[in-house]
């Protein structure tokens, strides 16, 4: 397996200021970005619920991941002040958030699923 | 050479690294920076944040993962290898000219066990615990009795809104 088919297989994917435009507003279906940073206890904590519920969504819906400690102006656009915030686009727009989830995987997953079904 | 010590850019030095989010790290890592400045021969303490890049922090040393760094301070040795924790603080005052002449303590044993150390060890759990206390931005409050402690400081230190939930009423 060569590097980009493993990255391809990762149920998220790393996205920053310059391909934010075309794989986030650009990008088709429900989208979920979350918004982390390395230095958040919360984050780690979650780390591994979001995997598993990514891979469980991966079929209706797409990750990915903004590390905020590389990306401020992209957390500013969003208006993010704590990690970890999750966005959800539909049609470049966006259509919910969540800030700092429970990391039980039932309720992330419901946060993340929600903003998607009104 | 093993490959660990192919790692380190700096050979002969160690590398502390801190939590540049994070002010009372910032106080500290500024501290340890003063007080290796002065040392004959230069300093063999290399003082760095973090940062946000894992990539970055891997080429400092291939077994470095960025979300251990924050949660716990590293030291990378010349040699490759890592302290971490009390460990990493004792090797730091044995390597700073002001502190070096109590740190050998840390080394003492007794029936097998490092007693200072211990409290050493002790003492770095509780000041990372309580470091959203101090001025930690980007740590947030992990433990719920620093949440607690939190709320008990942030009653008596939050300003006064009268009609707001931290007024004191007057009697």
């Amino acid at each position: 397996m060569n590097i980009s088919s493993a990255a391809d297989s990762l149920p998220i994917h790393d996205v920053v200021k310059g391909t934010f435009a075309s794989l986030v507003l650009g990008g088709s279906g429900p989208i979920v970005v979350e918004f982390m940073s390395y230095g958040c206890s919360h984050c780690r904590t979650l780390e591994p619920v979001i995997e598993r519920v990514a891979e469980g969504l991966r079929s209706r819906e797409t990750f990915y991941r903004v590390n905020v400690g590389m990306d401020r102006e992209l957390a500013d656009r969003y208006g993010i002040t704590g990690t970890p915030t999750f966005v959800m686009f539909s049609d470049a727009r966006e259509v919910g958030r969540v800030v700092g989830p429970r990391p039980e995987a039932s309720s992330l997953s419901r946060a993340v699923t929600q903003p998607f079904e009104r | 050479m093993t490959l660990t010590q192919k790692q380190n850019p700096s050979p002969g030095r160690r590398v502390l690294l801190f939590d540049g989010d994070c002010a009372v790290c910032r106080t500290i890592a500024a501290w340890v920076i003063r007080a290796s400045t002065p040392q004959p021969g230069g300093s063999t303490l290399i003082v760095r944040p973090i940062g946000h890049d894992p990539q970055a922090l891997r080429a400092l040393n291939l077994s470095l993962d960025i979300w251990d760094a924050y949660a716990t301070i590293h030291l990378v040795m010349p040699d490759g290898s890592m302290k971490l924790g009390g460990e990493a603080v004792a090797e730091v005052f044995r390597n700073l000219p002001s502190t070096r002449w109590f740190a050998w303590i840390f080394a003492v044993r007794v029936s097998g066990h490092r007693p200072f150390q211990a409290v050493l060890d002790f003492a770095y759990t509780i000041l990372a615990d309580v470091r959203p206390l101090l001025g930690c931005e980007s740590c947030g409050s992990k433990n719920p009795y620093v949440t607690k402690a939190k709320g008990f400081v942030d009653f008596f230190t939050a300003p006064r809104v009268p009609g707001g939930h931290h007024s004191r009423r007057s009697s």
